[in-house]
């Protein structure tokens, strides 16, 4: 398994998950699949490793 | 041999190469209940399309499905049907390779692979003569929203394309075919995904010199295109010869619009994007489901700026349930024969090979021989663990085990194994990134299941009522047609 991150987007607050080595501790702006909102990671109500 | 829609050589060299519709047609005629249609509009962008297919799936159904209305992006009717759930059964399959329903199984996979071992020179084309031409949209004329893209899973970055992309190595000038996922970002943007595969070299090689990868996303087409496309050929040999060797004929091929003769698409298309990959250009895609059954995570891919979109008048569009039995069978039965061949030169007994769906048409693989001294089932079972490395659990059973039927399969597994001697593990093995159990990036564990009964000693027989006793009643007598019907085996009527 590739190693994952799960995130809480802070608008709509529903959890969707992104790949570690890609995007975890970078500055891309996550997106989340449920109401398309682009936020920084440090942004998301809870990350889980 | 049923006929066949798939591209023919007819006598003189003509070559008949009829698109998707053609194809459905046939079932239509000759196989009415394996088709479906829905006649009311469906928005494919919020799981209209999907929603259906999950609730045939959910009573055990899996007909192709032809969406007759579906939204575009935009919210309005599209002009393009949609067909889905195609390679859902392998005798679609089957049919799309111009085989009987009654050579689905086994027959299929072997043909498969005597098939793939050839090659046949693509025939070229001018637009003229090409179905794919037919409609034409360069620059700012294209709009990806026209097409009714599908979002399937809750979870999904959004709705996406996921057939067959075609690249060109630009050392060999082979071309490769691959199924990739493309994410809808804009009326001319995609995102693109690639596994460290041959289409990844490809974008590498192009990356690397500061040059974009050509590619051509073949939309729709005859499904023969895309059975073919899943061959196993080594990084170098050219997709489209071996598509041709896998359909039947020559695959007429077309200079593309962006590129021209430098890179060719195939003329019978339903559908075909052109576009290209820029160097050095990432985004964040995904979520996206996979074939597993889970998603691969949100991650940075590239992107495909499109340059043109070129289809038939009555182009239909088509996608595949990623995830469920339309991934899982196509995925199965191409590597069945090649698998099989390989363990016959060692293991003469084999009988057959085969990747159910529960194992998602890849990680687990049931061979039955007829073995005649132990040791052979495990040498089997590493003949198939290194022929393909998607396979994950190997199960060896004896001839009398139909592994086309997984409760014989489990059967022999609990009458014949006993864990500590018949099962073997294997650490540190090239996995795959998508399988969610995997502890590391990279590597697996594989197992092996020895089945089958002992040769050195003896062992329990299995219970049978008389064969001859079976053959010799006839249920349309003892039970008749209206309690025949009524348990659904019109077949013995």
């Amino acid at each position: 398994m590739t190693r994952i991150f799960w995130v809480t987007c802070p608008r709509c607050e529903d959890r969707f998950y992104c790949h570690y080595r890609d995007l975890r501790h970078t500055d891309w702006k996550l997106r989340c699949p449920y109401c398309e909102l682009e936020f920084n990671q440090e942004e998301a109500l809870q990350l889980d490793e | 041999m049923a006929t066949s829609t798939a591209p023919t050589a007819r006598a003189g060299g003509e070559v008949y190469s009829p698109g998707v519709r053609a194809y459905l047609d046939q079932l239509e005629t000759a196989y009415p209940s394996w088709i479906a249609h829905v006649h009311e509009p469906v928005d494919p962008a919020s799981f209209g399309v999907t929603a259906v297919l999950q609730k045939l799936e959910d009573r055990n159904r899996y007909p192709l499905v032809v969406f007759d209305r579906p939204l575009d992006l935009n919210g309005k009717a599209s002009s393009f049907p949609l067909a889905t759930n195609v390679f859902a059964t392998r005798e679609r399959c089957a049919l799309a390779l111009g085989l009987g329903p009654e050579h689905a199984y086994q027959a299929l996979a072997l043909e498969y692979a005597r098939r793939e071992e050839r090659r046949v020179t693509p025939l070229l084309v001018p637009a003229s003569l090409s179905p794919v031409k037919e409609v034409v949209k360069v620059g700012d004329e294209v709009d990806l929203r026209e097409f009714p893209i599908v979002r399937h899973h809750r979870m999904d970055g959004g709705p996406y394309i996921d057939m067959a992309s075609v690249m060109r190595d630009p050392d060999s000038g082979a071309y490769n075919i691959a199924f990739l996922r493309n994410q809808y970002k804009g009326p001319r943007k995609l995102g693109i995904h690639m596994s460290p595969r041959h289409n990844w070299q490809i974008a590498r090689k192009h990356e690397e010199a500061g040059l974009a990868t050509p590619v051509a996303i073949v939309a729709s087409h005859h499904p023969a295109f895309y059975i073919g496309a899943l061959n196993v050929s080594p990084f170098g040999e050219d997709d489209y010869e071996v598509v041709g060797s896998v359909a039947g004929a020559p695959w007429r091929l077309t200079p593309s619009q962006t590129w021209g003769e430098d890179f060719l698409v195939p003329a019978d298309a339903d559908i075909v994007i052109e576009g290209e990959i820029p160097p050095g250009v990432r985004e964040v895609e995904g979520p996206f489901g996979e074939f597993p059954g889970t998603y691969g995570p949100q991650r940075v891919r590239w992107v495909v700026n499109v340059r043109a979109v070129t289809h038939r008048h009555d182009a239909i569009y088509q996608d595949i349930f990623v995830g469920h039995r339309d991934n899982w069978v196509l995925g199965s039965f191409p590597k069945e024969g090649s698998i099989f061949n390989r363990i016959k030169g060692v293991v003469p007994t084999v009988k057959a090979v085969h990747l159910p769906t529960s194992g998602v048409g890849r990680f687990h693989c049931y061979i039955s021989i007829d073995k005649k001294v132990d040791g052979e089932s495990k040498q089997a079972a590493l003949i198939a663990l290194g022929a393909v490395d998607f396979v994950k659990h190997v199960v060896v059973v004896d001839a009398d085990i139909d592994v086309y039927r997984e409760e014989e399969v489990l059967w022999a597994v609990a009458t014949r194994v006993q864990a500590d001697q018949d099962v073997d593990i294997l650490k540190n093995v090239k996995g795959n990134t998508l399988d969610p159990s995997q502890t590391d990036d990279i590597m697996t564990a594989k197992m092996i299941i020895d089945a089958t009964r002992p040769v050195r000693r003896p062992f329990e027989t299995r219970i049978e009522v008389p064969p001859d006793s079976v053959e010799a009643v006839d249920l349309r007598v003892l039970l008749g047609t209206e309690q025949l019907s009524r348990l659904g085996l019109e077949d013995d009527l």
